[in-house]
C-alpha cells in the first residue's frame, strides 16, 4: 500500500539531465554539511586542546621566566661572591664594605635584598636599603633549602609581597659565607609574560590562616573581581560572552601560598577558526554552483545527445531515413549509440526499399504495380489539384491482352510470363517518357499519360494497338495478341483516381467486347453512372409497363422462298421519347446484366405470340439471340422450361443464336449451357460468324445446328471476290460439318441470287424485309408468300 | 667543640736513653680508620727545640696544589714554584698567613715565611677549584696517618705533650683537636676518635 504523502518529490517525471544534477548536487550538499559540521565539532575540540597546550606551554614558560630570573639573580650573587675584594673585605670582617658592595651589587642586576651569611647561614650584613622588614623571619625558612640546592631560587612570601631567592657560596676558596640575593615577582615579570605567551596571568597569595589576595595581575578588574569571588581555583571564566580557561600554577612558595592562574580566551582561539569556517562555507557554496553547473554540463553533455538521437528516432519512425544520426564521430557510449541508431537506420532504409520494391514493383516485368501506379496517379491529380490554376489534364489507358487466358492455358504460364514481359517492353517502347507504364495485374496493364486530354491518349492508344499487330516474337516462336485499351481523362471523366482508373478499365472491356481495340469511356459504358442507372430504371419500367415491342425479321429459304423463320429483336416504344433505337439500351444493358431480363422478355414474347404466327403446313422457327450472361447463367435453361410451358410450346420453335464472342468469354461454361439447351431440343445458331476468333475445331465441338455469316461478308461479297470466297467457303465448310447457314445482310437480289447459287440455306436482310412488328410481319408474310406464289 | 677522648695508657718501663716512641691509631666518627691526618705533638720543650724548615714548597702542576696539604715548622719558608703554563694567584685570607702572590707561568716568586703557629687556606685566585693548607706547627713532631689510620714517631723525649690533630675535612677555621698525652720513657700508644668530620 502507497502512503498519501512522500517526501521525496516525483522523480519518474523528471528529465535525465535534472536528475543527474539534483543528484550530484544533494551528494555534494551532504558530503559538505558533514564536513563543515566535523570541522566546526574539531574547531571547538581543537580550540579547547590548544588552549590546554597553550596554558601548559604558559606554565613552562612563566616557570622559565623564573627561573632566568633566578639565574640572573644567581650570576650576579655569583659576580659578588668571587670578587676578590669583596672576599677580603669578609675575610676582614670589614662590615661597612661588605654592606656597600652588596648595595652597589644588587642595585647593578635590580635585586631588592641582597645579603651576606656566614658559613652557619646567620646573617652577618644585608645592603642598606632592605625593604624586606621580615627578612630575618623568612631567612630561617629559605638558607638551608638553598644552600644545600646547587641551582635555582626559592619563591618566598615576604608579608603579602612573593619574593624570589638565590643563594650562592661564598669560596676563599672554601665557602666561608653566602649571598643570598632577592627581588619581588612584580608587574613586569606579568607583563612579559602576557607578551610571551599571550596568556593572562594573575598571581593569588595567601599567608597561612588569611583569605588570599591577588597581587600582580593582567586582567581587567572585572574579570579579576570574578577571579577573586572563585578563589583562583577554577577551570573557566566567564567574561562578557567569552570564556576564559584557566589553569593554576603553584609555585611552592615558603612562608604562605602562591598561586599563579594562566588564562587564556576561548574566543581568540576559535576566532581565526570561524573564519576559517565562513571561508569553507564560501568555497562549499562556490563547490555547489560550479559542482552544479560542472554536471549539468556533463548531463547535457549526454542528454543533448539522447534527445538528438530520440528525435532521430522519431524521424525514423516517421519514415524519414535519410538524415544521418549526429554525434556519430563521438568514441564514447553516446557515440556507440548513435551509431548502432544509424546502422539501424540505414539497415531499415534498406529494408524498406526491398519492402517497397515488393509493395510497389511487378517481379516480372520490372513495372510499376497497381499500387504504385494508384499512389503516382493520385499525386499527379493532387499536385493538380492544389495549383488549381488552369487544369491541364491527364489521361489513364488501361490495356488487356485479348484471350490471354488461351495462352496460359495452351503455352502454359512460363510462356505466359514471357509474353507479359514481351508486352511490357512492346508497350514502353511507345511511350513517351513522362508516361508512366504499370502492370496491373495478370494480363492487364495501364499507361498514365501526365498531359493528354482524351484526343491525345486515344491516338497513342490506338498507336499501342496498332504496335501489336505485328506478331510478337519469343526464342523461335510468333504468337499474335490483339490488344483492348480503355481510356479514362481527368477531369472530364473522373474526378478522383479510383473512378479514374475504374472508368479506364471499363472503356477497355467494352472495347473488348465490341472488338473495337480502342475504346474512350463513355457514361454510357458505365452501368454505375447516373446516367445508367435512370436508364436502368426505366428500362425496367418499360419492362413493367409494356413498353418493349417483339420486332421479327425474316429469315427465308432460298432453295423454297418459303418464310422459314424471323429473328425476334426487341424495340422500345418509349412513352415521350418515341421508339428508342436498340443501340441505345442494348449495349447498356449487356454491361449492367439487364440484358437477361431483356432475353428472357423476348422468350416469354415470342413464346407467346409463337402459337399466331404458325400457318398450317408452314412452321415458323424464332430466333432468339442469347448474351454471354445468358450463356454464364447455369439456371438459364430451366427459366427457358418454365416459359415454354407456361406457353405450351415445343422447344423445336426455337433457335438461339450466340455470337463467337459470348462462347469465347468463358468457353467451358458456355459449352456447358449449349449442351443442356440443345439437350432440350432447342436448336442453337452461332452469329456473325467470321469476326470472331473460334475456330472450327473448337465450333465443332459444339452442339451446333446452324452458321450465321456476319453480313459484313455478304454485304461485300457482289463486290469483294475475297468476300464471295469467304462465303463460298463458309458454306460449304458447315455443310460438311452439317450445319445449314444463313446469311444475314442481303440487301439486293444479286446477293440473294449469289447465296442461292452457292447452295446457302437461308437469307436475311433489307431485300427480304427489315425487322417488323409481328402484326406487320404477318401481313409482309402474306404479301411475300402471295409475290412467291406470282 | 672538645672531641671526646679515648685513652689507652702503655705502661713500659722506661728506658735510660732519652727517646721513647708515640704510636697513634685514628679513627673518624664511625670509627674506621682516618688517614692523611695531621699529627704533632706540641709541649714547651718542644717550642724551643723548633727550626725553620728548608726547602719547603707548594708546587702548582696541571691547575692542582701538589702537595694539597703542607705541615711546616713555624718561621719556615716555602717556595710556590708555577709548573704550570698558566697564571696562578695564589692567596690567603687566614689570619695564620696573609698574603698574595701573582705567579706567572713557570716562574717562582719569592718564598713566603710562615711565621706563626695555624692553619692558612690557600686558594688561586684564578682557579677556583684550586684549595691547599699549610699547617704551621711550632714543634718539631708531626706528621701524618697511613692509609690504615696509624700514626708513629719514635726518638721523641719523654714528658707531656698536647696531641694535636687536623683534617682537611674538618669545619673550616676549625683548630685542631687537642689532648693531653703523657709520654712515658717506654713509649706510648694510643687511639684517637675524630669527630665532626664532613664526608
Amino acid at each position: 500500500m502507497t502512503p498519501d504523502w512522500k517526501w521525496w518529490p516525483d522523480t519518474g517525471s523528471w528529465r535525465l539531465s535534472t536528475r543527474i544534477v539534483l543528484m550530484s548536487l544533494v551528494l555534494l550538499l551532504v558530503v559538505q554539511s558533514a564536513g563543515l559540521l566535523v570541522v566546526r565539532a574539531s574547531i571547538e575540540r581543537n580550540a579547547r586542546g590548544q588552549i590546554a597546550n597553550e596554558l601548559e606551554l604558559g606554565e613552562r614558560v612563566w616557570r622559565r621566566l623564573l627561573d632566568q630570573n633566578a639565574e640572573k639573580l644567581r650570576q650576579g650573587a655569583g659576580l659578588l661572591a668571587g670578587d676578590f675584594g669583596f672576599r677580603a673585605a669578609v675575610n676582614s670582617d670589614d662590615l661597612e664594605t661588605i654592606r656597600s658592595a652588596l648595595d652597589n651589587q644588587g642595585a647593578r642586576i635590580g635585586a631588592t635584598v641582597s645579603a651576606l651569611l656566614d658559613n652557619q647561614l646567620v646573617l652577618r650584613a644585608t645592603n642598606y636599603t632592605p625593604d624586606t622588614p621580615d627578612l630575618g623571619t623568612v631567612l630561617g625558612q629559605i638558607a638551608m633549602p638553598l644552600s644545600r640546592s646547587e641551582s635555582g631560587g626559592t619563591v618566598a612570601l615576604v608579608g603579602n609581597t612573593p619574593y624570589q631567592f638565590v643563594m650562592v657560596p661564598l669560596r676563599a676558596p672554601l665557602v666561608i659565607g653566602w649571598v643570598l640575593m632577592g627581588f619581588p615577582i612584580d608587574q613586569t615579570l606579568a607583563n612579559d609574560m602576557l607578551a610571551l605567551s599571550g596568556l593572562h596571568l594573575a598571581m593569588l597569595t595567601q599567608v597561612q590562616g588569611k583569605p588570599p589576595l591577588v597581587g600582580i595581575s593582567t586582567l581587567a578588574p572585572t574579570v579579576l573581581q570574578a577571579l577573586q569571588a572563585a578563589g583562583g581555583n577554577m577551570a573557566e571564566l566567564q567574561d562578557d560572552g567569552d570564556v576564559l580557561v584557566a589553569r593554576q600554577v603553584n609555585l611552592n612558595a615558603v612562608a604562605g601560598s602562591v598561586q599563579v592562574v594562566l588564562l587564556r580566551s576561548l574566543s581568540d582561539v576559535v576566532t581565526p577558526f570561524q573564519q576559517v569556517q565562513v571561508l569553507l562555507l564560501v568555497i562549499s557554496l562556490v563547490g555547489v554552483i560550479l559542482f552544479g553547473l560542472g554536471s549539468t554540463w556533463a548531463a547535457r553533455r549526454v542528454t543533448t545527445p539522447l534527445r538528438s538521437l530520440v528525435e532521430g528516432a522519431d524521424r525514423l519512425g516517421s519514415g524519414n531515413y535519410e538524415q544521418r544520426m549526429l554525434y556519430t564521430e563521438r568514441r564514447d557510449e553516446i557515440g556507440d549509440l548513435a551509431n548502432a541508431f544509424d546502422r539501424m537506420r540505414k539497415s531499415i532504409s534498406i529494408s524498406r526499399n526491398e519492402i517497397q520494391q515488393l509493395a510497389y514493383w511487378d517481379r516480372l516485368t520490372r513495372l510499376s504495380n497497381r499500387v504504385r501506379f494508384r499512389g503516382l496517379v493520385q499525386e499527379a491529380i493532387s499536385q493538380r489539384d492544389s495549383i488549381n490554376s488552369k487544369v491541364t489534364p491527364l489521361s489513364v489507358i488501361t490495356m488487356n491482352i485479348d484471350r490471354f487466358k488461351h495462352v496460359n492455358d495452351i503455352l502454359g504460364y512460363e510462356v505466359g510470363d514471357r509474353l507479359l514481359v514481351a508486352v511490357a517492353e512492346r508497350l514502353i517502347a511507345r511511350m513517351g517518357e513522362d508516361m508512366l507504364v504499370a502492370r496491373l495485374g495478370g494480363d492487364e496493364f495501364a499507361v498514365l499519360l501526365p498531359r493528354a486530354n482524351a484526343a491525345a491518349a486515344m491516338a497513342v492508344a490506338q498507336a499501342v494497338g496498332k504496335s501489336f499487330e505485328s506478331p510478337l516474337t519469343y526464342d523461335e516462336h510468333t504468337v499474335d495478341l490483339s490488344v483492348s485499351l480503355g481510356i479514362a481523362s481527368w477531369p472530364q471523366h473522373a474526378a478522383d483516381v479510383d473512378t479514374l482508373l475504374g472508368r479506364a478499365e471499363l472503356a477497355m472491356y467494352a472495347a473488348k467486347r465490341k472488338t473495337t481495340g480502342v475504346q474512350l469511356y463513355d457514361p454510357a459504358l458505365d452501368s454505375s453512372s447516373k446516367q445508367t442507372l435512370s436508364l436502368l430504371s426505366e428500362l425496367r419500367h418499360a419492362v413493367e409497363h409494356n413498353e418493349l415491342r417483339l420486332f421479327l425479321q425474316p429469315k427465308i429459304s432460298l432453295a423454297t422462298g418459303q418464310v422459314v423463320a424471323a429473328e425476334a429483336l426487341v424495340r422500345w416504344q418509349h412513352p415521350t421519347r418515341g421508339l428508342v433505337p436498340p443501340d441505345s439500351f442494348i449495349p447498356f444493358s449487356e454491361q449492367t446484366g439487364f440484358v437477361r431480363q431483356l432475353t428472357l422478355w423476348m422468350f416469354d414474347e415470342a413464346a407467346r405470340q409463337s402459337a399466331n404466327l404458325q400457318l398450317p403446313g408452314q412452321a415458323l422457327r424464332i430466333a432468339i439471340n442469347l448474351s454471354t450472361r445468358d450463356l454464364l447463367d447455369p439456371d438459364f435453361p430451366a427459366r427457358l422450361e418454365t416459359l415454354l410451358s407456361k406457353h405450351g410450346v415445343a422447344p423445336e420453335a426455337f433457335c438461339l443464336e450466340i455470337t463467337e464472342s459470348a462462347i469465347m468469354d468463358d468457353p467451358m461454361r458456355a459449352e456447358n449451357t449449349l449442351k443442356r439447351l440443345s439437350e432440350r431440343g432447342f436448336k442453337l445458331s452461332i452469329d456473325d460468324f467470321g469476326t470472331g476468333y473460334s475456330s472450327l475445331a473448337y465450333l465443332k465441338r459444339l452442339p451446333v445446328d446452324e452458321l450465321k455469316i456476319d453480313k459484313s461478308f455478304v454485304m461485300a461479297m457482289e463486290r469483294e471476290i475475297d468476300d464471295a470466297k469467304i462465303v463460298r467457303s463458309t458454306i460449304d465448310l458447315a455443310h460438311n460439318m452439317g450445319l445449314t447457314v444463313v446469311a444475314e445482310g442481303v440487301e439486293n437480289a444479286a446477293i440473294w441470287d449469289l447465296l442461292r447459287e452457292q447452295g446457302c440455306d437461308e437469307a436475311q436482310g433489307y431485300y427480304m424485309s427489315r425487322p417488323i412488328p409481328v402484326s406487320d410481319f404477318v401481313l409482309w408474310r402474306e404479301r411475300w408468300m402471295h409475290r412467291a406464289e406470282a | 667543640m672538645r672531641t671526646p677522648l679515648l685513652l689507652s695508657l702503655l705502661l713500659g718501663a722506661a728506658l735510660p736513653a732519652v727517646a721513647a716512641k708515640v704510636q697513634v691509631q685514628l679513627q673518624d666518627g664511625a670509627g674506621r680508620p682516618l688517614s692523611d691526618a695531621v699529627v704533632f705533638l706540641e709541649s714547651r720543650e718542644a717550642q724551643a727545640a723548633v727550626k725553620p724548615l728548608q726547602g719547603a714548597e707548594i708546587a702548582q702542576v696541571n691547575k692542582q696544589f701538589d702537595p694539597q696539604v703542607r705541615v711546616v715548622t713555624v718561621g719556615s719558608s716555602v717556595s710556590f714554584p708555577n709548573h704550570d703554563t698558566v697564571r696562578h694567584q695564589v692567596y690567603s685570607f687566614s689570619p695564620t698567613k696573609t698574603f698574595e702572590l701573582k705567579l706567572y707561568a713557570g716562574a717562582t716568586a719569592n718564598p713566603v715565611v710562615f711565621d706563626k703557629p695555624g692553619i692558612a687556606v690557600l686558594g688561586c685566585n684564578i682557579h677556583d677549584k684550586m684549595v691547599a693548607w699549610v699547617v704551621v706547627v711550632d714543634t718539631p713532631y708531626f706528621g701524618r696517618s697511613g692509609a690504615d689510620g696509624k700514626f708513629q714517631l719514635d726518638n721523641i723525649p719523654p714528658g707531656n705533650y698536647h696531641l694535636r690533630i687536623w683534617h682537611t675535612n674538618l669545619p673550616v677555621g676549625a683548630p685542631a683537636l687537642d689532648q693531653p698525652l703523657a709520654l712515658a720513657a717506654t713509649g706510648s700508644s694510643v687511639s684517637v676518635r675524630v669527630p665532626g668530620l664532613t664526608p
